[in-house]
């Protein structure tokens, strides 16, 4: 072995350096958004009894069940795909889950039950909050 | 390797008095390294700002407020440029009042002055992606002021085919600045050094 030197010593050390500007680069590629703490708010009367308002683009249903409101996700805990709603139950198109109207699976590739929302009554209208 | 190219850039003989600081202050080798920076930061501030003109504005926020290390990177990115223009108008200075523009050295000073026009532009541009008030105003006085020269008119239509802050013109302004006009300073700057070598380094008078 002809070379004498530090080579392992300075191969640590960048290796040392490499990953502590990683962890910042890390860092800098991941904002903290503050978010909205309401994902939308509908005039309480707006919800028919027994019935659900669904809205696609914000994925979610808010539901009216003898009285009580509430607020149930429509993202797919399988593979993130939106939910269809039927009357009996939501049906996933992608790959065939099915759930309940209150977020249980029925059947299919998805294991986790659909998150629901918190919901707030404020002033008549119901926030559904994130 | 990157020993061997850092010692490729320097002659095989250098006398010891010419690497006195105050030679030449170092101030070329100054302007490219804040160049150099100026890249990495604005490959970094590639990730969050946005060209378009109802986004510009608040991606930069957006950065300022919710991205660890943004604010700093955005001062960096200024600063670096005003450094740099400062430290190439010292340059050309000392160029200048040293007499290193005579023979051979000629081409070598074209090369410089193109590159300080180029620079200076590349700065006009960057200066309005922010789209705020500052830069708007800024912009649309120099497009103005474009358009009053020689062939200023088409010149104009090409810049800002929409008017100033305008989608189109947003993009073509982005694009000047990170890509055509920083390559054409690297290329330009290769060959200054190519040149800086062919004609055997500094004076060897100063």
């Amino acid at each position: 072995m002809a070379k004498t030197g530090q080579s392992r010593r300075r191969f640590l050390v960048a290796l040392a350096f490499l990953a502590t500007g990683f962890f910042f680069l890390a860092r800098f590629l991941k904002p903290v958004a503050k978010s909205k703490k309401t994902l939308l708010t509908v005039a309480a009367k707006e919800i028919p009894s027994n019935g659900a308002l669904v809205y696609r683009e914000a994925r979610v249903a808010v539901i009216r069940k003898s009285g009580k409101i509430s607020a149930v996700s429509l993202v797919c805990t399988h593979l993130g795909c939106t939910v269809s709603a039927t009357p009996e139950q939501l049906v996933c198109p992608c790959h065939g889950s099915s759930f309940d109207w209150q977020g249980a699976v029925i059947k299919g590739p998805a294991d986790r039950p659909l998150p629901l929302y918190r919901v707030e009554e404020r002033d008549g209208r119901i926030a559904v909050l994130l | 390797m990157f020993r061997d190219f850092l010692k490729h850039i320097f002659p095989r003989i250098v006398l010891q008095r010419n690497l006195r600081i105050t030679y030449t202050f170092c101030l070329g080798g100054l302007a490219f390294t804040s160049f150099l920076l100026l890249i990495a930061s604005g490959l970094l501030l590639l990730f969050y700002y946005q060209p378009a003109p109802e986004r510009a504005f608040q991606s930069i926020l957006f950065l300022e407020e919710s991205v660890w290390g943004g604010r700093y990177l955005r001062s960096l990115h200024r600063l670096s440029s005003h450094l740099f223009l400062v430290l190439i108008f010292l340059h050309t200075l000392r160029v200048i009042l040293t007499g290193a523009y005579r023979k051979p050295r000629e081409v070598n000073l074209v090369i410089g002055f193109s590159l300080l026009c180029i620079t200076i532009f590349d700065a006009y541009t960057g200066y309005l992606l922010p789209l705020d008030q500052l830069s708007l105003w800024a912009t649309q006085t120099g497009m103005e002021l474009v358009g009053t020269t020689f062939l200023g008119t088409p010149v104009r239509g090409i810049l800002v085919p929409d008017g100033v802050g305008q989608p189109i013109s947003l993009l073509r302004f982005y694009i000047l600045h990170i890509v055509l006009l920083p390559l054409s300073v690297l290329s330009l700057s290769g060959l200054h050094f190519y040149r800086i070598r062919k004609d055997r380094g500094l004076l060897p008078y100063l």
